[in-house]
């Protein structure tokens, strides 16, 4: 084998080791054993190696774990400061090394930009629409803006279709979430506390333009809604409200309840003036309410997801502190884990049996939901100086992940990534970022807190990238090499 | 031989106090001018403010985002901006210069909770027009101590639904905890410089026609029926039922800014011009517990949490905020252990103010500040 001869020199020692991948595509042809090489190898010779091993045409960047810690030294180095015997056999795993994402886009908006969601073949709207609904190169973005409207683009920042403004009766229309229900549907929820699905026609006559026309509203939020979970195959809509209750919705009308009056916009003598004065001719749309009202949480709720494998059970953070789950066909809270900090955000990592919440003290910590579990938090990720608001997994790597902060960056972590924590921060495992990508607008720019480049959403897709949004009025779309990920 | 220091019982580390604010986590920009007050919603969802361009001003308090303002004075700061106590309502009360405004921010909130705020402002409309035989024995006939009225189409069009005139420049507005009475302080008002306002009735009173010295501050017992009252050098005591005084605490300060009642209702913080920050126990003397000198410049606010954490922060003139541990024990035999914990800095100095007025959140361990540098700061 090339690099174990052209490296090593005589005085140098040895080591043994067994290369391993949890990837497929990427498993070497043939077993080549244990093989010697010279502890004065570092990740760049090893990665030469397992390319070479691999035939490929094109090398691929890898990176090395050893007992689940990255190699960032020589191997001597790394057995010297973890006091692991040369003797012995190391198995090594090798991974796809995360390249830095580069900027690729940013499409401007009119005001800041609360949301965004990906449709592409495999993103969830897309997977469970009909195969092929969403060709290669067809990717649609979907932002969610203050200025009350949302936008679907193309990849190449064309704006396609602009929603009409609602009439709600002088009332504030910020959105503060909005998602594909369908490559035809979309479900988008924020400060005058109603959901509202749409149509969205992508027109494929390229005589028509696209469009986001009204379909269907839903009232029974009293404050604002912060964050909204779909799951199409069921038409069910989750809801996470500052009213301290998570919403459980239909996308479909004739499954409604009827919608409560006391919330409608003409339901009190001040609020059906404005309703009537104001100029805004669209056309009334069905109103309805909700399935269920989960209640327990006893401060806004930030963000709910449903269950990865079981659409019957949602999760849901708060700024109580708390990560609840609930049994939506009884709507049962089954379990509460109480944290240290107000949660603003959550994501699934499904294959690790991990949920990952952002909370207001700049940190991630990763939670077992499940009732087995001894411990509260597993992993804390640390590295953002200011609120953890939006999470995305990565769509290549069961262990990546993606952050947006108020600190304005996004920051990119493989939770295998780690070490132990100091006890003035609690101990346990503390994980530290691989990448951090910035704003474009404020490169040059010392932010104090990340103000004016707040980060408020990200989502992370295959075909597409890193799509974060913000206080700067971007939607920003990072992406590393193709067939990279990221 | 025995170092006497070694006997006194050693105070906790501040890091064994956690939480508490460390770090500016949101910038508020949007005022034109010093902003002179702050005031977190009972929720704790919204920041309001009121600054020297005459604008309140509502924001979104984990995002910086301005959600509602309305333009109350042309040639008068908002000096006091206070949030109605309570879940039922959303009603702010704003004072520029002789002005009391009463407002639902309606865009923000649900129909029913702006009907239900509209209903509780509403009621009071004709009470004195219908209960002359009452109004008569507060006022007989001199000069009204206040006139209610309507603010007009187009403050109405905002949400600003009461207006109460009273004589002379408002510069403090705290309200009853049950959200019926509020108090406002005029200090140049003389025999009507403190003011008590009944909502219900659109009724104000004038409990202190002879009030010794020049009024800074008033404010109402957390749980029973005493008022406190802040003149230059003392803060006074009274049992609102019986109408005595009941203490005169002597802070020995040349000139206070303004005080606050701790929950518990037997601590009193006092922040001073003289740039003292003074903790009075009601249980031990009428002379302060302890005195903190930390500011280069004058304190001009002081606060306890209000939601179950033991902590307190008072703002200076020197551009900083401090962050005190301030632990209140339910035993009469123990005293209160009072820790410095952080000194906060960002606010820029103008004109030789610096931090004019701060909040806690109701549930949090995060305050926030008002700047003469025109900004509001979230530090969590
Ligand atoms: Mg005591």
């Amino acid at each position: 084998i090339g690099p174990t001869h052209d490296t090593a020199e005589a005085s140098q020692s040895k080591v043994q080791i067994r290369l391993t991948t949890r990837h497929s595509d990427i498993e070497l042809p043939e077993d080549p054993g244990v093989l010697l090489v010279s502890t004065g190898l570092r990740r760049y010779a090893l990665s030469s190696l397992v390319n070479n091993l691999l035939h490929t045409e094109k090398p691929i960047p890898f990176e090395f774990l050893i007992n689940g810690q990255f190699l960032k030294t020589t191997i001597d180095e790394f057995l010297t400061a973890n006091g692991i015997s040369a003797e012995s056999t190391l198995t090594v795993e090798y991974t796809r090394a995360l390249i830095p994402p580069l900027h690729v886009a940013s499409f401007e908006h009119d005001d800041w930009v609360s949301s965004v969601d990906v449709l592409s073949n495999t993103s969830s709207a897309g997977k469970w629409a009909a195969s092929d609904s969403v060709r290669a190169g067809q990717e649609r973005i979907l932002s969610a803006s203050y200025d009350g409207l949302l936008r679907v683009w193309n990849m190449s920042a064309e704006l396609l279709a602009i929603s009409p403004p609602p009439n709600n009766s002088g009332r504030i229309t910020s959105v503060k979430t909005a998602k594909f229900l369908s490559p035809t549907k979309i479900v988008s929820g924020g400060m005058d506390m109603t959901l509202r699905i749409w149509n969205y026609s992508d027109s494929s006559d390229p005589t028509e333009s696209a469009s986001i026309t009204p379909a269907l509203e839903l009232y029974g939020h009293n404050w604002g809604i912060e964050s909204i979970a779909v799951h199409t195959p069921s038409s069910r809509i989750l809801s996470a409200s500052s009213d301290t209750t998570v919403g459980v919705w239909s996308a479909k009308s004739s499954e409604g309840t009827p919608a409560p009056m006391n919330l409608l916009p003409n339901s009190t003598v001040a609020s059906n003036k404005r309703l009537k004065l104001s100029k805004n001719s669209a056309k009334p749309v069905p109103q309805r309410g909700p399935l269920s009202i989960l209640t327990g949480h006893t401060s806004p709720v930030s963000s709910v997801i449903f269950a990865p494998n079981d659409s019957t059970v949602a999760y849901s953070a708060s700024q109580d502190h708390t990560l609840r789950t609930w049994d939506l066909p009884t709507s049962a809270l089954v379990d509460t884990r109480t944290t240290g900090h107000s949660l603003l955000s959550l994501v699934a990592m499904p294959k690790i049996n991990l949920l990952a919440t952002g909370t207001s003290a700049r940190h991630i910590t990763l939670i077992d939901p499940r009732t087995s579990a001894t411990t509260i938090a597993a992993l804390t990720l640390r590295g953002h100086t200011n609120a953890v608001v939006s999470l995305a997994t990565d769509p290549e790597s069961i262990y990546g992940l993606v952050s947006g902060s108020h600190d304005g960056t996004c920051r990119i972590w493989d939770i295998r990534s780690v070490r132990p924590g100091t006890t003035e921060l609690g101990g346990g495992q503390v994980g530290e970022s691989v990448y951090s990508i910035e704003r474009e607008s404020a490169k040059a720019a010392k932010k104090v807190a990340g103000d004016g480049v707040k980060v408020f959403g990200v989502s992370w897709e295959k075909e597409v990238g890193i799509v974060s949004v913000g206080e700067d009025k971007r939607v920003q779309v990072n992406r590393g090499t193709v067939g990279n990920g990221g | 031989n025995i170092d006497p220091e070694s006997l006194l019982p050693k105070l906790p580390s501040p890091d064994e106090l956690r939480p508490f604010p460390t770090t500016c986590a949101v910038i508020f920009k949007g005022h034109e001018g010093r902003v002179r007050s702050v005031c977190i919603d009972p929720r704790g969802i919204f920041l309001a403010s009121g600054g020297d361009d005459g604008c309140v001003r509502v924001w979104e308090v984990l995002t910086g985002r301005q959600l509602w303002s309305a333009k109350l004075a042309d040639d008068d700061a908002v000096d006091a901006v206070r949030w109605r106590p309570g879940k039922d309502t959303a009603i702010l009360a704003a004072a520029a210069g002789e002005d009391i405004y009463l407002m639902v921010p309606f865009s923000i909130i649900s129909p029913e909770l702006e009907q239900n705020s509209r209903d509780i402002l509403d009621a009071g409309w004709g009470y004195a027009a219908s209960n002359p035989s009452k109004t008569a024995n507060v006022v007989s006939t001199k000069e009204l101590p206040a006139k209610w009225s309507r603010p007009g189409t187009r403050l109405e069009d905002k949400g600003v639904l009461v207006k109460v005139t009273v004589r002379s420049t408002v510069k403090v507005i705290n309200w009853h905890r049950r959200g019926e009475y509020f108090a406002t302080v005029s200090p140049r008002g003389q025999s009507s410089s403190v003011a008590i306002h009944t909502l219900s009735k659109h009724l104000t009173q004038l409990p202190f026609r002879r009030l010794k010295g020049l009024a800074q501050s008033a404010q109402f017992h957390p749980s029973k029926p005493i008022f406190f009252v802040a003149t230059k050098n003392s803060i006074r005591s009274y049992d609102l039922a019986r109408q005595e005084l009941l203490k005169i605490l002597q802070p020995g300060a040349k000139w206070i800014s303004s005080f606050d009642v701790h929950p518990g209702g037997d601590n009193l913080i006092v922040g001073t011009y003289d740039k003292r920050l003074l903790w009075h126990d009601l249980d031990l003397s009428t002379k302060p517990y302890k005195t903190l000198r930390y500011h280069k410049e004058a304190i001009r606010a002081v606060r306890f949490h209000q939601g179950g954490l033991p902590l307190f922060a008072d703002a200076s003139d020197d551009g900083s905020l401090q962050i005190f541990h301030g632990k209140v024990v339910g035993d009469l035999m123990e005293n209160a252990t009072i820790v410095p914990l952080k000194v906060l800095r960002g606010h820029q100095i103008k004109s030789r103010l610096g931090v004019m007025d701060i909040d806690w959140h109701p549930r949090e361990p995060w305050c926030v500040s008002a700047g003469a540098d025109g900004t509001c700061r979230l530090w969590n």
